[in-house]
């Protein structure tokens, strides 16, 4: 029965071949890997940087890929691996800590194949938490925020990982220079809402706030807009992608995470027969993942003085001398 | 000092509701007209999504806002049109045609967005704020009411607009008696299915524009349900506003100020609140106003029925 | 009205035939308009996709063919037609009655919220105890969220399609409150509740696939609610009120009753959904635990015609669709998001159709 319903999609549907395949995938064959992203890559935020990784990963190591889009649907996340999975994908990662339950179900039955998770501390057996410690980034605009302004103002999507440990850096940054300096957050309550974004930043701004930080996946760019608007006073910090175009005069410097850049480098040992040993954590001393540059075309351009403060607290945090959250 | 920056603070809170409560305006008084004539269109959402889209999308490829609006208007029509032939002249149940709307809108502008303009990256030049003479300069009330964008500001003659069509034109008395007594419109000899198309076409090109206005005159950028569930809020508005133009108007300024107010509470940290307290505030302040008012029963009579011939 | 039942008189048709054409032909013309919908919709969809560069023949077979390949991806199609055949079923009720209800969103956050409450709390319970004590939680929850519109609506004319749409995003704002902090889960950083006890999990019924009872139970609900609808008198004064609340009150029929009847049972039907999926599939509460299911439920009932028992297709339609769309994303890169536009048009056709004079899917009234 099962033969012949194989047998039967074997004519009509290409994929077929995939599925008969198995688990049975060794010598000769592609290299494959697989993503699953929680929302829609084609926003700027979140899912894209995940998204990246992926074409990255095509691109340098020659992989094939392909990627499922679950819209923070849990149920579907356990299939979704499935799916993959027994498709013979070699590594499949999952772009979030939601993933991570459906993960660790799945993984004892397809032991050849890598599970790897953004955002998480996982690590057992075949399933490996990747984590990018963006607290470590938000803490040197924190530093810069409470050298160059009054108040600082922070937009969140949701209060989740990724952001929470941002803000945390930020507020400890900002801390570590002045312990009076006043923060803000607000949440928003979802990804998708730029114009949310645009308002709560202005909000904030209203409320004394001269240095805004936006976070919010594909609504980040609200923040941007609303600081361009409200003058040149107004500061602010381009984070993951390039957004200096929105507000050339308010983004003092841009916090680039090449997040493919570590997903291939993991990914290549893995091609090669290294799986990592333990779960892993990219930070600044990732030069190549982490990228922190200025702005001097801004109004109010970073100053050398503060660069250099900036920079030794980046020496220390790479060194492991400051912890920029708790862990 | 304190007074002033509370005073400037208090003007901050009236720009911003207004500005939040622009696309509700637009998208409620267009389903007044639409409900006021019989048809509950709940199809909103996909309306203002297509609004959204076709808005960032001519403005995108042409650098013009205006070809924007204009495109942004016209798929507003054509999707109205689609209603309307299904609820009007094949007299299809309303809500479950509005259902399939709301799924085509949010399926097809995002289809459409990926395969023509996810790759695009950069956003577009959004309409800038418009001074006016004089009272833009004024203290307070400038800041409050008159550093606007044209959207923004042509929500009042749009209301206006829409209560002189309404209560002042033959066109309007016959579009209020459709939704009433249609047989009695349809005994003096002029067509009910007629004016019903105009009345959902009116909507949705509201609709559209309100659609149109998130990512051309408040986001540059069009995102996948950017709507995020405006024009389900629009239609409470209707409901709360009970069918007038002036109400709806002034509801979804309401609707503005709490989620104004939200945002700004939240980012006072002395208040120690959980902030999804502050999130859940503009539904809450809804759910409370209905009690308050206690609605009377002034549903237009014939809402959400087909009109046969007989 | 009725036209079928009126005509058979007139003509000199044998009861043999008569019986023939209800038993047999009778089914058959239900299924053919939908099935002639489905067709129209992937038709348009391959339409959309030819039209965009895609190869839309294999795209479509791999989303018809590709979702049934083996036992496992059956199971999933039924996991996932669970919560929309349980939020269809119950919004057939409430739409009978004519009541609005937009709120099986928030109706299933508050049954999912009360499962995890309960299916975290307890120890040393047996399944037998523990399993029906979560499903309890989940359709009381929902019930009670629900009544909360019902009550609105009865004692301040409060429009349910205003106070439901409200009650949806409260619930989900309540969602992520807790999960951030009283029920979330101690030693994690993440916004999740703890994992429930596992004497609290439905129990899978087509091990090693993830199938639980919860279709079991959406099934025979279907059921006992197309009894109840359509062969009860209180299903009758329900739908009654549904047809005309003046007519219902000259017949002394209560209308806040059957109003407040009808809301809490499909409350409590998106609520149960909610428990099942909590207990049944993630066993954990998340933020955003629904993709949307209560507005895909409100698709799935008004689809059926408002027919428990149609509800229980269109629910395995829809998850079909949504299966066969991962699928297609995942083997042909196609955006999922075409799913949507599939399920648009399926709607559109399907009222399209009906005006064609395919006799129509109406249950006799």
């Amino acid at each position: 029965m099962m033969i012949t319903r194989r047998g039967c999609l074997g004519s009509a549907v290409a994929m077929a071949a995939l599925i008969a395949a198995g688990p049975a995938f060794a010598e000769g064959a592609p290299f494959k890997m697989g993503l699953l992203v929680p929302g829609s890559i084609s926003e700027e935020g979140w899912n894209r940087i995940g998204f990246n990784a992926l074409k990255g990963v095509e691109k340098e190591l020659g992989a094939e890929v392909s990627y499922v889009e679950l819209q923070q649907n849990p149920a579907s996340f356990e299939k979704a691996f499935r799916d993959f999975a027994s498709q013979g994908y070699n590594v499949i990662l999952g772009h979030g800590f939601e993933f991570q339950d459906a993960a660790l179900e799945v993984a004892p039955e397809y032991p050849d194949t890598v599970f790897l998770i953004s955002s998480s501390y996982i690590s057992e057996g075949n399933v490996i938490g990747l984590n990018t410690d963006t607290s470590q980034p938000f803490y040197l605009m924190g530093v810069i925020a409470a050298k160059t302004g009054r108040k600082a103002g922070l937009v969140g999507g949701m209060e989740i990982p990724p952001i929470k440990e941002a803000f945390e850096g930020f507020t400890n940054g900002v801390r570590s220079v002045a312990p009076d300096f006043p923060v803000s957050e607000v949440y928003i309550g979802n990804f998708t809402d730029a114009t949310a974004t645009k308002e709560a930043s202005l909000s904030l701004i209203s409320q004394g706030a001269d240095f805004v930080l936006p976070n919010a996946s594909g609504a980040t760019v609200g923040g941007f807009q609303a600081a361009a608007e409200s003058g040149a006073d107004v500061k602010t910090f381009s984070i993951f992608s390039d957004y200096t175009s929105v507000a050339p005069k308010n983004i003092l410097g841009l916090y680039v995470a090449d997040y493919a850049r570590g997903v291939i480098r993991i990914v290549g040992d893995i091609k090669n027969g290294k799986k990592p040993a333990t779960n892993v954590e990219f930070g600044l001393k990732d030069a190549d993942v982490m990228k922190f540059t200025y702005n001097d075309q801004a109004a109010n351009p970073v100053t050398e003085d503060v660069r250099k403060y900036v920079d030794e607290v980046k020496g220390k945090i790479a060194a492991g001398e400051i912890k920029t959250r708790q862990k | 000092m304190e007074d002033v920056a509370s005073l400037s603070f208090l003007a901050a809170t009236i720009a911003a509701s207004w500005r939040l409560a622009a696309p509700l305006i637009f998208a409620s008084i267009g389903e007044v007209f639409s409900e006021r004539a019989g048809v509950l269109n709940i199809g909103l959402e996909g309306v203002m999504l297509a609004g959204a889209f076709a808005g960032f999308a001519a403005a995108f490829t042409s650098g013009s806002i205006l070809l924007g609006v204009a495109a942004a208007i016209t798929a507003g029509v054509l999707v109205g049109l689609l209603f309307a032939f299904f609820t009007i002249t094949i007299k299809a149940d309303q809500i479950v045609v509005g259902a399939a709307i709301n799924l085509l809108g949010l399926g097809l502008t995002a289809f459409l967005f990926r395969a023509y303009f996810s790759s695009a990256g950069k956003g577009i030049e959004i309409a800038k704020p418009v001074d006016l003479p004089w009272l833009s300069d004024l203290p307070f009330f400038g800041e409050a009411f008159f550093r606007q964008n044209a959207f923004v500001y042509s929500t009042l003659p749009v209301a206006a607009l829409a209560v002189f069509v309404l209560y002042r034109t033959s066109f309007g008395l016959t579009l209020r008696a459709v939704g009433e007594h249609p047989k009695a419109v349809d005994v003096s000899g002029r067509s009910v299915a007629l004016y019903r198309y105009g009345a959902v076409l009116i909507c949705s090109a509201l609709a559209a524009l309100g659609g149109a206005f998130l990512t051309l005159a408040h986001s540059n950028q069009f995102v996948e349900g950017i709507s995020s569930g405006r024009g389900f809020i629009a239609l409470a508005v209707v409901v709360f506003a009970r069918w007038s133009p002036i109400g709806a108007f002034i509801v979804s300024l309401l609707f503005g100020v709490f989620y104004a107010l939200q945002l700004q509470l939240q980012a006072q940290p002395v208040l120690f609140l959980p902030y999804q307290l502050f999130q859940a505030l503009p539904y809450v302040m809804t759910i409370a106003a209905l009690i308050l008012v206690r609605n009377r029963v002034d549903t237009p009579s014939m809402l959400g029925v087909a009109y046969k011939k007989s | 009205m009725a036209n079928s039942e009126s005509g058979q008189p007139l003509a000199v048709v044998p009861q043999v035939y008569g019986a023939l054409w209800r038993g047999l032909l009778g089914p058959l013309r239900t299924i053919i308009q939908p099935a002639a919908a489905v067709i129209v919709a992937l038709a348009c969809g391959a339409g959309l996709l030819a039209f965009n560069g895609y190869e839309a023949r294999a795209v479509i077979d791999v989303m018809v063919l590709g979702v049934f390949q083996d036992t496992r991806s059956i199971a999933e199609i039924l996991l996932k037609a669970t919560p929309l055949i349980l939020i269809g079923v119950g919004l057939c009720v409430a739409f009978r009655c004519s009541i609005w209800n937009i709120g099986a969103e928030g109706q299933f956050y508050a049954g999912a919220i009360a499962a995890t409450a309960v299916g975290v709390s307890f120890d040393g319970l047996t399944a037998w105890i523990y399993v029906p004590l979560v499903m309890l939680a989940g359709a009381l929850a929902g019930a009670a969220w629900a009544a909360i519109a019902g009550l609105l609506k009865v004692y301040f004319r409060a429009s349910e399609i205003v106070t439901t749409i409200m009650l949806n995003y409260i619930a989900i704002i309540m969602t992520s409150y807790l999960v951030t902090g009283p029920l979330r889960d101690a030693p994690a950083a993440y916004p999740q509740s703890a994992r429930l006890v596992q004497e609290a999990w439905m129990p899978r019924i087509l091990p090693p696939t993830r199938l639980h009872i919860g279709i079991l139970v959406a099934l025979a609900l279907a059921v006992v609610m197309y009894v109840f609808l359509f062969r009860s008198t209180r299903g009758y004064a329900l739908r009654v009120v549904g047809i005309s609340p003046d007519a219902a009150r000259y017949a002394g029929i209560s209308v806040p009753r059957n109003i407040m009847l009808s809301i809490c049972l499909s409350g409590s039907m998106a609520g149960l959904a909610g428990a099942f999926e909590i207990a049944g599939v993630t066993r954990r509460l998340f933020q955003s635990i629904s993709p949307g299911y209560g507005f895909e439920g409100i698709a799935v009932a008004l689809l059926a015609n408002n027919n428990p028992i149609g509800a229980v297709f269109s629910g395995l339609l829809f998850a079909i669709l949504r299966s066969g769309s991962e699928l297609m994303q995942i083997t042909a890169q196609v955006p999922q998001v075409l799913v949507l536009v599939i399920q648009g048009i399926v709607i559109l056709s399907v009222v399209g159709f009906a005006v064609l004079r395919i006799p129509s899917m109406r249950p006799s009234e």
